[in-house]
């Protein structure tokens, strides 16, 4: 088992935010998490993520307990995460963002910051060119400011910076929302390809239910801070239930 | 015509001193928001450790590496017991700590130097050189490259480097730097450190050119005259300003004051004009305060100090 989430609750002085929420993902599985508004499905990312601390819980990954952990240990062993909306970095270029991305995961396997002192930057650089930014269509922006993009082209650019860092555990917060359709599909099928290149698992918030019935293996249904259904996309869509709380019924 | 240059490189050499330390204060500035009223205290603090290094007789490269080693220990450790504590207070009280800091480490360096200007050891050979009529001493064009090349070494590290990259994120947004798994603490350290460890040599060439006494401290303060012309917020501004700064001060002190005091002294009573130098890069700040608060190179809306 890759990543084994039991037990996981937080609350907020009364508001029991997530509660009780367990969730499994094998490697190379897309794992959909969808709920409504409120649901605690973003807050449940955050939990594993190193952004907020539950009050109770485990999630074990590769038998290490996440939680606890900071985002910079997290990712160091492996653990990557994009987020909803696109925190703005004025200065950097797009190309700076995917470098970072990488280098904050290099830290701990060549020895840390003295050796980067001494190593070229510009294979590094062709290498994020070539397999982050050229599959996200990144490519011809590399050396523009991330100010200047799009918020399509942001999310991209914050999904290349996690996939820089080489992960084994993606955890996307709504990562196709507030882009066009086009976008979306084009952010889906790298979510595909990242999956079945690097085998990696993925956890993704997503409201777009086109999206997350194309790309995921699994979905997962919170509501009020619960998981109230799992199964495989075309099973949530049956399910009366989910579509009382979520779908909504005619 | 040959005064203007000679004046020009010396002014260059001093400049480019200010900008060693103003490139600190703009360092410690874009990381952490804090104005370090402490920059002159490094300085200060840098050219006493170098000096008893030296003292103890070893050669001077190794001296001043080692004491800008000590000041890079001593920026981590202010960074780490004074400021992080203060992590959640205003910048205002964090700013006047760092006043304090300074006060503090004055007094300190007082109880164990004394009062008196002390005749700092050779660093560089004595002797001139004496080109086109220039003439300039060993001193002043070793201190001044030494400055230059390490404040263009310093930026390009910035510019360059990984590590460079993660100063360049925390500065910009810390908040996303953190969520994208950035360890901020350890950059804002090794951006206090950095900026001691540069203040330091600062301190150092000051000394071998002015000899070591307390008054070294006192050039922190001409560091945000240097950061206030160059903007808050950018280290090439604060290179750049600090050369036209030097060069201003020698200009003053060579050519305006000696021609404001023969007017003076023909048409009044007035014999001198006193250290009118010192008082140039002030008028600046004030002028540039009035016509562009953000500086030659700033970004509108930092902070006012």
């Amino acid at each position: 088992m890759a990543l084994t989430a039991s037990d996981v609750t937080i609350h907020f002085g009364g508001v029991v935010a997530v509660n009780g929420m367990a969730l499994d993902v094998m490697p190379g599985e897309i794992v959909g998490l969808i709920g409504p508004n409120g649901a605690g499905k973003t807050t449940f990312i955050n939990c594993l993520s190193g952004t907020y601390r539950p009050n109770t819980g485990t999630a074990l990954w590769q038998g290490d307990e996440l939680i606890g952990l900071s985002p910079s240990a997290l990712l160091r062993k492996g653990v990557a995460r994009t987020f909803q909306n696109v925190a703005s970095l004025h200065d950097l270029t797009v190309l700076d963002i995917a470098k970072l991305g990488a280098g904050v995961r290099r830290d701990r396997r060549t020895g840390g910051h003295l050796l980067d002192f001494f190593r070229s930057d510009r294979a590094l650089e062709e290498l994020l060119m070539e397999s982050i930014l050229a599959p996200l269509e990144l490519n011809d922006v590399a050396h523009k400011p991330i100010q200047t993009l799009s918020y399509g082209r942001r999310k991209a650019v914050d999904l290349a910076r996690a996939l820089a860092g080489d992960p084994q555990l993606l955890l996307l917060d709504e990562p196709v929302a507030g882009l066009t359709s086009h976008e979306g599909m084009a952010m889906a099928a790298a979510v595909r390809d990242v999956r079945d290149r690097h085998g990696c698992a993925v956890i993704m918030v997503e409201h777009k239910m086109d999206v997350v019935m194309s790309t995921c293996d699994r979905v997962a249904v919170m509501a009020a801070g619960s998981k109230i259904f799992e199964g495989r996309p075309a099973e949530v869509q049956a399910d009366p239930e989910v579509r009382r709380v979520y779908l909504g019924e005619p | 015509m040959i005064l203007v240059l000679q004046l020009a490189v010396a002014g260059l050499a001093t400049g480019s001193v200010y900008a060693l330390i103003a490139i600190g204060v703009v360092l410690i500035y874009k990381c952490s928001g804090v104005v370090n009223f402490a920059q002159g205290a490094y300085a200060m603090v840098g050219a006493y450790v170098s000096y008893v290094l030296l003292s103890a007789g070893l050669p001077p490269i190794l001296g001043v590496i080692f004491s800008m080693a000590v000041l890079a220990a001593l920026g981590t450790l202010t960074e780490r017991l004074v400021l992080r504590p203060m992590l959640k207070a205003q910048l205002v009280a964090v700013m006047m700590v760092t006043l304090g800091l300074l006060i503090v480490s004055r007094a300190a360096c007082l109880i164990i130097w004394g009062p008196d200007q002390i005749a700092f050891p050779k660093v560089f050979p004595e002797g001139s050189i004496s080109a086109a009529g220039i003439f300039i001493t060993y001193n002043y064009i070793a201190a001044g490259i030494l400055a230059l090349v390490l404040s263009l070494g310093f930026l390009a590290f910035y510019q360059f480097t990984p590590i460079g990259l993660q100063q360049r994120c925390a500065a910009d947004n810390t908040r996303a730097a953190l969520a994208i798994g950035i360890h901020v603490s350890n950059q804002v350290s090794l951006a206090w450190a950095m900026s001691a460890a540069l203040a330091g040599l600062a301190g150092t060439l000051l000394a071998t050119l002015n000899g070591l006494s307390l008054d070294l401290a006192g050039i922190g303060m001409i560091a945000f005259p240097v950061i206030v012309v160059g903007g808050l917020s950018s280290l090439v501004g604060a290179l750049i300003a600090g050369l036209l700064l030097g060069v201003l001060q020698s200009f003053t002190d060579g050519l305006l004051t000696p021609a404001l005091e023969d007017f003076l002294r023909a048409h009044t009573s007035i014999y001198s004009v006193g250290a009118l130098q010192q008082v140039v890069p002030y008028a600046l700040l004030v002028a540039m305060l009035l016509l562009r608060p953000q500086g030659l190179f700033g970004r509108r809306g930092t902070e006012r100090v």
